[in-house]
């Protein structure tokens, strides 16, 4: 029991040029456990609130739907993307 | 302020003297609000049917993780809870987006109102009838449209409904919305948001300045989005005069 709580998620993200219909076109796919399960779009538009931040452009099984705010670096989305599979 | 409460019930129904008599009897308050507070919380017993005089409000939920679901805007002139006077808790709060001139008026008043002056309550009806349309109108929106049509369909809206109230000068009104609250309203995020008001600047299909939104082409915005006016029924506001509504007039008879 708890066993495997104690396996962390591997999280893995690879990068891929993402069409969002406006200028923020730098992605990565985030997989977990080998699983496509998100894809981060860099804001990169001036406009944005907080340019330079990543986004969850897509979420896809248990992250479908959510809308965290934007994250300031990779590493906080990955622990994010981590934290909430877990739940 | 009772003057501008009996205008706005006019655009709907044609009054006796004896109606606007009675909508001069009760004493409402008025009071000015700040920008960002409640009116009345969920939870709360409505004591007040609240009509904005000046500024915009909106209807909103907090879900349990802090998410936060507008349902509604309210503009001056607009009722903000005639839905739930008659109801013991409300189930939602209202709260002002920018600051607001309020009148609060005692929900026994309209009560008696209602009890007695069957125009007036016809009115009231009207409105809360409009509001609905409104709501069902949103629940297509949201469930329906994609996001940037979403947005100009709200923009196209607003400038309408402001239109009726006389607070829109050359296509343009006050927008004290933010990005947030935009995005609370539609189902979107921020960014979403963002992007959407850039593209429909690219367009040049608004500009947004220091808070004013100005449609620069309101038939293209409207194409844009397949804009159909019907569901603020603002054409029978404006022919009241001529308007016939038999079958309920048979129903009081009876």
């Amino acid at each position: 029991m708890g066993g495997q709580d104690n396996v962390e998620t591997l999280v893995v993200l690879q990068p891929i040029a993402v069409d969002t219909a406006s200028l923020d076109r730098t992605g990565m796919l985030v997989l977990a456990n080998g699983k496509l399960v998100a894809i981060l779009v860099r804001l990169e538009v001036p406009e944005h609130a907080r340019c330079g931040a990543w986004f969850l452009e897509v979420g896809l099984g248990r992250l479908a739907g959510v809308r965290p705010p934007a994250f300031d670096t990779l590493e906080d989305a990955t622990r994010w993307v981590r934290q909430h599979l877990k739940g | 302020m009772q003057d501008a409460l009996i205008r706005k019930l006019e655009n709907f129904e044609t009054f006796t003297a004896a109606d606007r008599a009675a909508l001069r009897a009760f004493a409402p308050r008025t009071r000015q609000v700040g920008a960002r507070t409640d009116l009345i919380r969920e939870g709360d017993t409505p004591e007040n049917v609240h009509l904005i005089l000046d500024g915009y409000a909106c209807r909103y939920k907090i879900l349990p993780d802090g998410q936060r679901q507008i349902m509604a805007f309210f503009v001056p002139g607009d009722f903000c809870d005639l839905n739930v006077f008659i109801l013991d808790q409300m189930d939602h709060n209202i709260g002002t987006i920018s600051p607001c001139q309020v009148v609060g008026i005692p929900r026994q008043a309209i009560d008696e109102l209602m009890a007695q002056y069957p125009l007036v309550t016809r009115a009231l009806l009207w409105c809360a009838l409009v509001d609905e349309a409104v709501l069902r109108e949103w629940l297509v929106n949201i469930g329906s449209r994609q996001a940037d049509q979403r947005i100009a369909h709200l923009f196209c809206e607003l400038l309408l409904r402001l239109e009726t109230v006389g607070r829109v000068t050359e296509n343009s009104y006050a927008f004290p919305f933010t990005q947030t609250d935009i995005a609370d309203t539609m189902g979107l995020s921020d960014v979403q948001i963002s992007r959407t008001l850039r593209e429909l600047r690219r367009l040049e299909l608004i500009t947004l300045k220091h808070r004013v939104l100005t449609i620069l082409d309101v038939e293209q915005l409207k194409a844009y989005c397949g804009f159909n006016p019907n569901y603020l029924h603002l054409r029978n506001t404006r022919w009241s005069g001529r308007r016939q509504v038999p079958w309920l007039s048979d129903v009081q008879e009876g």
